[in-house]
């Protein structure tokens, strides 16, 4: 599977038409799963519309790309971060309301080995926090924006207060994965600021 | 909900745990203290201060809840003076750590916290 994910920011009175012509292109698109919508206003750096599109593989990426470009040429769009990337979600049972990606960059100087235990832990959260649905963790193929990103780690939430609540407040985020983050340790690996984007979901995006 | 604390230990370089106590105290503790945090205490391990050897020093914080430690660090993290501070005091260590702990009567319920879902 193929993914592409463009966060954008966008002035505040152009969001609706930005947002039309979006997800109108997304249909075009030939993605077999796509997610166009405004952002919640707790995302941070997130954009003011997340848009997600899984292909069955890249081909089809390229083969939509000039359909989406033309949307995203939009003037009202003042800025864009955004990853292509390749993997499977794991899935689990169980409804979910809100589809989550943060974008981040590891530090080009970071050991693997250290790379390979934080990838390790964000893939432990799922066993923690069962108010994660699905979830995906993947390096990035091709990124745009203020960062050069290096990771995409989204999920589907049983709703926004399973991300606000439970995600943010089990002792796995703040006393084991945020160290990586934290430029207090010396475990930090990620220096640059992430782009935290959430928004509903009125269809299945990762499961 | 549980108190979180933060423990800072520090293995000094030889001769520098007096040293790097006075500009953790001067230097670090006051922001740390309008971030939220509150100090507990700070051990220094043997308790003699060594011209020639390196000492521990355990330093530790609380927090009267997780969210609370959000709040620390979100207001930390943007301040690129705060990560300088510990690269400043580089030439005092030998190496350190940062953990953040809870009680263990107050795990469960910590661990608990998705599950009115």
């Amino acid at each position: 599977m193929f993914s592409v994910t463009r966060l954008l920011d966008v002035d505040a009175t152009d969001r609706e038409r930005v947002l039309g012509s979006v997800r109108a292109a997304a249909a075009r698109s030939g993605a077999q799963r796509r997610l166009a919508e405004l952002t919640d206003p707790g995302s941070r750096n997130g954009g003011d519309i997340l848009l997600h599109l899984r292909f069955a593989a890249q081909s089809d990426w390229c083969t939509a790309e000039p359909v989406i470009t033309e949307a995203l040429t939009d003037p009202a769009i003042t800025g864009i971060n955004g990853v292509t990337y390749r993997g499977a979600p794991t899935r689990a049972d169980g409804p979910a309301t809100v589809y989550r990606t943060l974008l981040l960059r590891v530090q080009p100087d970071a050991p693997a080995e250290k790379i390979a235990l934080f990838e390790a832990e964000l893939r432990s959260m799922p066993r923690y926090v069962n108010t994660i649905r699905s979830w995906q963790l993947s390096r990035v193929d091709h990124a745009i924006g203020t960062t050069e990103w290096t990771h995409v780690f989204e999920q589907e939430f049983t709703d926004t207060a399973g991300l606000m609540g439970p995600y943010l407040m089990h002792p796995i985020h703040w006393a084991v994965v945020d160290r990586w983050f934290d430029p207090e340790t010396t475990d930090v690996i990620i220096r640059d600021r992430v782009c935290h984007s959430f928004c509903a979901m009125d269809r299945p995006v990762l499961s | 909900m549980a108190e979180v604390f933060v423990l800072d230990r520090v293995l000094t370089k030889p001769g520098q745990a007096r040293a790097f106590v006075d500009r953790y105290l001067a230097e670090y503790a006051p922001g740390a203290a309008e971030r939220g945090m509150t100090l507990q205490n700070v051990l220094v391990s043997p308790p003699i201060w060594f011209e020639d050897q390196s000492n521990t020093v355990t330093i530790t914080w609380s927090l009267p809840n997780p969210l609370a430690w959000w709040q620390m660090t979100w207001q930390g993290r943007p301040d690129p003076a705060l990560g300088q501070w510990w690269s400043d005091v580089d030439a005092l260590v030998l190496e350190r750590s940062r953990t953040v702990a809870s009680a263990a009567a107050d795990v469960d319920a910590l661990c608990a916290v998705e599950s009115d879902v």
